[in-house]
């Protein structure tokens, strides 16, 4: 506590904590919100809810099926960010986009085209007379989520790859290493914080979604948690559920924590830039190609075609409330994706540049807000908003904010990773050469987060686009999205009416990662 | 000469209720010395650095500039109105400007024409004319350190302080680069303190030493004071190879292993002292003499010898002048050349 | 100076008549769990008829009934028309729907309104048995709902427990056959390997997938499916006649009492109770009319022929039913 009061009274920390104390606000009212809710309940009941067999159930259920999309996930994202970054394979960009595409696929599209595509009726049974059994259950849930999910590890894994030093590697092979043990003994431990920030980030959306689990029919806390508010409108068992939902995210943290504790993350140095080394693949040239082409053509080439083929199925609906709805979109995505990524800055910056045990701990509770089921969040914004602020309740200003602090804790990880590499004796330097502290981080520092801002920014806007329950309720009255859009027509199954929305959030998304990887793919040099 | 930088009874905690790190520091560095914080790793000195700068602020202690109060109980000038300019140890080139641009950070103040002049002023200065629009990357190492000496000399500052400046480079460009910058910094007339682990560097550029220890400064004085009449073991040992001699001490002279020897001040009773190699010489063994040792080891290297000679069980280091005709296993006696400096027990 | 003074009296005299001389367009606030491509075109009418405009939020009936209690008095809806009775049963409960005036209760049978006229119905669903004409056959297709727990039906049957209407389902399966069949048909279902499904929609798609072979939805899906494949294998129809499985279920709306511009939020009741609207509903979202002399949709049977005399007031006791199932562990 004295420390944190300690920090209080650095003269120069206003702009600092401003957003530190706005992340802070953000992220404790919805507990405090799930709190109240829970205790309204009387104990016995609570008693009973809390403890039943039931929800053991669920815990193995959530734990399995975070287990093996985070196995599957590092089975596809380990291979090609290593093949897109250390090897010869051709067209090693457009396979790196399409390793981010995915992104862009909202998880409840990716299962209900799983869905559509597999089994008597699927669309792989009637176009092409294969049929294979419908996929659900584990099997259906893991493969969707993974699926959507995996770039998060592919591109914090691709971007530790460029960034290692090949002197490293140099040195292995010098010592007498062949290219595996290589790659087990020097790259992959090298590679463990940026698995860790890409793995936390897949288990949190793991353990929130509902999207996907319920499509597929398996049933995880969120799933029971969705149950709970819509088949019986109880706030009060599912503020229960929440919470325990939370402290599974406490877990998750300490044990991402832990997995860092004592891991020196090392800069790259100064003096020119060397080469990266790449692997000629020899006979594996044929398996990587095959393996490349599969991923994408699952993760991106299946949805996009079956979403185009729903659309050409019917007749074509308005193109006015399409661009009407894609304006909502990104005046609600945009400005949250900035706002987010302004919020995280100073919270990535504390916690890389003065890492005591009070900044950690805001860093990490910054993570809880990104954990809270976005519905509970949405619901405990409404509460306070109404109480405190009711001229913003359901403003653009508000969605935008709730958007903001739901996804900020996807921009600290980027913006941190690029810290790493801008040394703090930059900011010094300039503030020696009569900068004030902030002019010293803006004209020092800022120049070299480029990327990690942009990548920050991207993360925030893709979930942003496809994020549900918030807008919902939100929102300004009238106010659809296009993710609302899809959600209303697959929803009354109306298919072919819902797929020129989602059609457009994957056709914006790619747009905007398309140019980020252009940017981002200049070389930054130290 | 005028003093321009005083340090008092400096003290810094890290954490704020850890040890010390820097423990009632206090020396001063008049208008144009160059003054050097040598000391282990570890032992405070950029810490000491680091708050002259700005960059932290002390726990006790105050810091003057030019007469001004930057730092007490009470005060602290932040880094950017110190007029104190700072070289680190990694160059901290801004990479996405290029040379002049890097140069000319911190002339805010100036117009753009003053602005341009003083900046191809400076680069001339440090010899980087032609290099003006390289950006930091395609730059030499040597070439690195002399924009970013450039970048700080460029504003004119009253105080440059240098942080470990020249242990980026390699062996070779080391050695010339030190000497450029010190003959540019004694052109500037700015008065400069350095920190540096390497003895040979703070000796050869500084024109006072202060050698650290556990966040206390040891001894100051000029390079030859320090070398030459350590005051304390450690700063006996850490300036560089000498022979130690446990030794009875009796007004002006004292007994040791290798017989009666002059002393550099009246000392009493059991002393240590300190014999650096160049000052023993050897001669031929005398028959029947009681403190005859062994050559154990020859070391030729050109302008000089190095020989290793053991005596009771214990090794003395001697350089003689290239001419000393002894071999390995010859019987010698050990002979100083100067009076052994007496060493006070530290404390700790 | 006097004569600047003058004016600004004028112009200040000159902008509050024209305010208060300028009636404000009437607008109604909706909060609407039917999704737009079902309520908007209706919507849109009304506007294009009254010149009052509708103001939508859309979402989840679920989550709008949440947000509704948690913004009680101080909401800016005016209407809450919900996928399903136990939605509007849940804001009543909160106490914030309005009485709604009997001319317009009067315009449904009583089966289509609740019994403190705070809500009414707007259209009607069916539950109906759908099946794979492909794996099934009329004379092995079941003819009451309870059939459906026994041996020849193991693994091929899928439900969706979290659903309102499934949910009212059970009710009224409660109170037709009593708590006690009913719990006991719920768990020898269980026994019998019934799949559950997040929705009704997702019952269709799963027969016409193969994974099961008779499920338990709404009557409605089925036809979109249709309108999107005429060739789509699966087929729907009731149980025999005055079965439990035969059911009617509700989408209704309720007025909040919190309402400022209750003039025009009854206006769209009316309207959405009036013969047009009423066939819309029967034929573009193939449901039941709640309102008498109109048609069955496509080749469904009348409703009051097969369905079980039941008082949809009977259907309140949710939370028994929800008790049930969680006991059930279906929740």
């Amino acid at each position: 506590m004295t420390r944190v009061l300690a920090y209080l009274r650095r003269p120069w920390s206003w702009y600092v904590l401003a957003p530190i104390l706005l992340v802070g606000v953000g992220v404790i009212v919805p507990v405090i919100y799930l709190v109240l809710r829970a205790f309204e309940a009387d104990a016995n009941t609570l008693g009973d809810l809390v403890f039943r067999t039931r929800n053991l159930h669920l815990f193995v259920n959530t734990l399995l099926l975070a287990a093996g999309v985070l196995a599957l996930g590092s089975a596809i994202a380990f291979p090609m960010a290593w093949l897109t970054t250390r090897t010869h394979t051709r067209f090693r960009r457009v396979f790196t986009l399409f390793g981010v595409l995915p992104l862009a696929i909202p998880g409840y599209i990716m299962a209900y085209v799983l869905l559509a595509t597999t089994g008597s009726y699927g669309t792989l049974a009637r176009l092409f007379g294969i049929e294979i059994p419908r996929i659900g259950g584990y099997a259906g849930a893991v493969l969707a989520l993974t699926l959507a999910t995996f770039p998060y590890l592919f591109l914090n894994l691709r971007t530790a790859l460029l960034g290692l030093d090949p002197a490293l590697e140099e040195t292995a092979r010098s010592l007498g290493s062949g290219t595996r043990r290589v790659l087990l003994r020097v790259i992959a431990p090298q590679l463990r914080p940026a698995f860790s920030a890409g793995a936390l980030l897949v288990g949190l959306h793991v353990l929130g979604d509902f999207g996907v689990v319920s499509l597929m029919r398996f049933e995880t806390f969120s799933y029971a948690l969705y149950l709970q508010y819509a088949a019986s409108y109880d706030r009060v068992y599912a503020a229960c559920l929440a919470l325990m939902l939370l402290a599974l995210t406490g877990i998750a943290l300490l044990l991402e924590a832990r997995l860092l504790r004592g891991l020196l993350l090392h800069r790259t140095g100064s003096g020119p830039p060397r080469r990266i080394r790449r692997t000629s693949l020899g006979a594996w040239k044929g398996p990587a190609y095959l393996f490349l082409l599969g991923t994408a053509t699952l993760s991106v080439g299946i949805p996009a075609t079956t979403v185009a083929y729903w659309m050409f199925r019917t007749e074509p609906g308005s193109l006015a409330d399409l661009a009407q709805a894609l304006w909502a979109s990104l005046s609600a995505s945009a400005p949250a994706a900035l706002l987010a990524t302004a919020l995280a800055l100073p919270i990535a910056y504390l916690g890389v540049r003065s890492p005591s045990r009070p900044v950690r701990a805001l860093e990490r509770v910054a993570w809880f807000g990104y954990a809270t089921p976005p519905l509970a969040f949405a619901l405990a914004l409404i509460f306070f908003s109404l109480r405190s602020i009711p001229w913003a309740y359901q403003t653009l200003g508000l969605l935008i904010v709730a958007y903001g602090l739901h996804f900020m804790a996807e921009a600290v990880g980027p913006i941190r990773s690029a810290l790493y590499q801008a040394p703090p004796s930059m900011e010094e330097a300039a503030r020696t050469l009569g900068r004030s502290p902030l002019r010293a981080f803006l004209e020092a520092t800022f120049p070299l987060l480029r990327r990690g801002l942009l990548v920050g920014v991207a993360f925030v806007f893709l979930s942003a686009m496809k994020e549900l329950p918030i807008t919902f309720l939100l929102s300004p009255i009238g106010f659809q999205t296009l993710a609302v859009n899809v959600w209303g027509h697959t929803n009354e199954a109306l298919f072919g009416a819902a797929a020129p929305y989602a059609l457009t959030i994957m056709l914006i998304s790619s747009l905007f990662v398309g140019l980020l990887l252009m940017q981002s793919g200049r070389p930054m040099r130290s | 000469m005028r003093e321009l930088l005083s340090v008092n009874d400096l003290t810094k905690r890290l954490p704020a209720t850890g040890p010390p790190v820097v423990s009632a520091l206090t020396f001063s560095v008049g208008e144009g010395e160059i003054f050097a914080l040598l000391g282990p790793s570890g032992c405070g000195k950029t810490t000491s650095l680091r708050l002259i700068a700005g960059f932290e602020r002390p726990n006790a202690g105050a810091i003057r500039i030019g007469g001004q109060c930057m730092a007490d109980a009470t005060t602290h000038v932040p880094a950017e109105k110190r007029g104190v300019g700072v070289v680190f140890q990694d160059f901290a080139l801004f990479p996405h400007l290029n040379a002049a641009e890097n140069v000319g950070f911190g002339l805010l103040s100036l117009s753009r024409a003053e602005r341009k002049r003083r900046i191809e002023e400076t680069i001339r200065l440090v010899g980087l004319a032609g290099f003006e629009e390289r950006k930091p990357h395609e730059l030499s190492g040597g070439q690195q350190q002399r924009v970013a000496i450039a970048r700080t000399l460029a504003p004119k500052p009253d105080l440059i302080l240098l942080d470990e400046p020249f242990s980026n480079l390699d062996a070779l460009l080391r050695q010339t680069t030190r000497q450029e910058i010190r003959d540019v910094l004694k052109e500037a007339g700015t008065t400069t303190v350095m920190v540096t682990h390497d003895q040979e560097e703070a000796l050869s550029f500084a024109d006072r030493v202060g050698v650290m220890r556990n966040g206390r400064i040891e001894q100051i004085g000029t390079p030859e004071e320090v070398y030459y009449r350590p005051r304390t073991l450690f700063v006996a040992q850490f300036l560089g190879r000498t022979n130690l001699l446990l030794s009875d001490a009796d007004g002006m002279e004292a007994d040791t292993p290798v017989g009666r020897v002059a002393l550099n001040r009246k000392a009493q009773g059991p002393v240590l002292l300190s014999l650096r190699p160049e000052h023993l010489t050897l001669k031929e063994a005398t028959p029947g003499g009681t403190c005859a040792g062994s050559v154990l080891a020859r070391a030729f290297k050109g302008h000089d010898i190095t020989f290793t000679v053991l005596l009771d069980g214990s090794e003395y280091l001697v350089h003689t002048h290239n001419g000393m005709p002894f071999q390995p296993g010859d019987s010698v006696e050990l002979e100083p050349i100067e009076p052994a400096v007496v060493l006070e027990t530290s404390a700790g | 100076m006097p004569r600047t003074y003058a004016s600004a009296v004028a112009i200040l005299l000159a902008l509050c008549i024209g305010a208060c001389g300028e009636s404000e367009p009437q607008t109604v606030v909706i909060y609407s769990g039917r999704s737009e491509s079902l309520a908007g075109p209706i919507l849109e009418r009304f506007q294009a008829q009254t010149g009052i405009a509708v103001e939508v939020r859309y979402g989840n009936t679920a989550q709008l009934a949440v947000a509704l209690s948690e913004e009680g008095i101080q909401t800016e809806a005016d209407l809450f028309w919900a996928q399903d009775a136990g939605a509007l049963g849940a804001v009543q409960e909160e106490g914030l729907p309005a009485t709604l005036p009997d001319s317009l209760l009067d315009r449904v049978p009583e089966y289509f309104r609740n019994g403190s006229g705070t809500w009414v119905a707007t259209s009607g669903r069916a539950r109906v048995l759908a099946y794979s004409p492909e794996r099934t056959t009329a004379e092995t297709r079941p003819a009451s709902i309870f059939d459906l727990a026994q041996e020849p039906y193991a693994g091929r049957v899928g439900w969706a427990p979290a659903n309102g209407s499934f949910q009212a389902h059970v009710t009224a399966l409660r109170t037709i056959a009593g708590d006690e069949a009913t719990q006991n048909w719920l768990r020898t279902m269980q026994e019998n390997g019934t799949k559950n499904y997040s929705n009704n929609r997702t019952i269709v798609q799963a027969i016409a997938d193969g994974e099961i072979d008779l499920g338990l939805p709404n009557h409605y899906y089925l036809y979109r499916f249709l309108s999107e494949d005429p060739d789509f294998p699966v087929e729907q129809q009731f149980f025999a006649a005055g079965d439990a499985g035969n059911l009617i279920n509700v989408a209704g709306i309720a007025m909040l009492a919190s309402s400022t511009r209750q003039t025009a939020a009854l206006k769209l009741i009316d309207f959405l109770l009036s013969e047009e609207a009423q066939q819309y509903f029967v034929q573009e979202t193939y449901e039941y009319a709640v309102i008498e002399g109109i048609e069955s949709p496509a080749g469904l049977p009348v409703a009051n022929q097969v369905v079980p005399d039941i008082d949809l007031d009977a259907l309140s006791d949710l939370d028994g039913t929800l008790d049930m199932l969680r006991e059930g562990g279906l929740l």
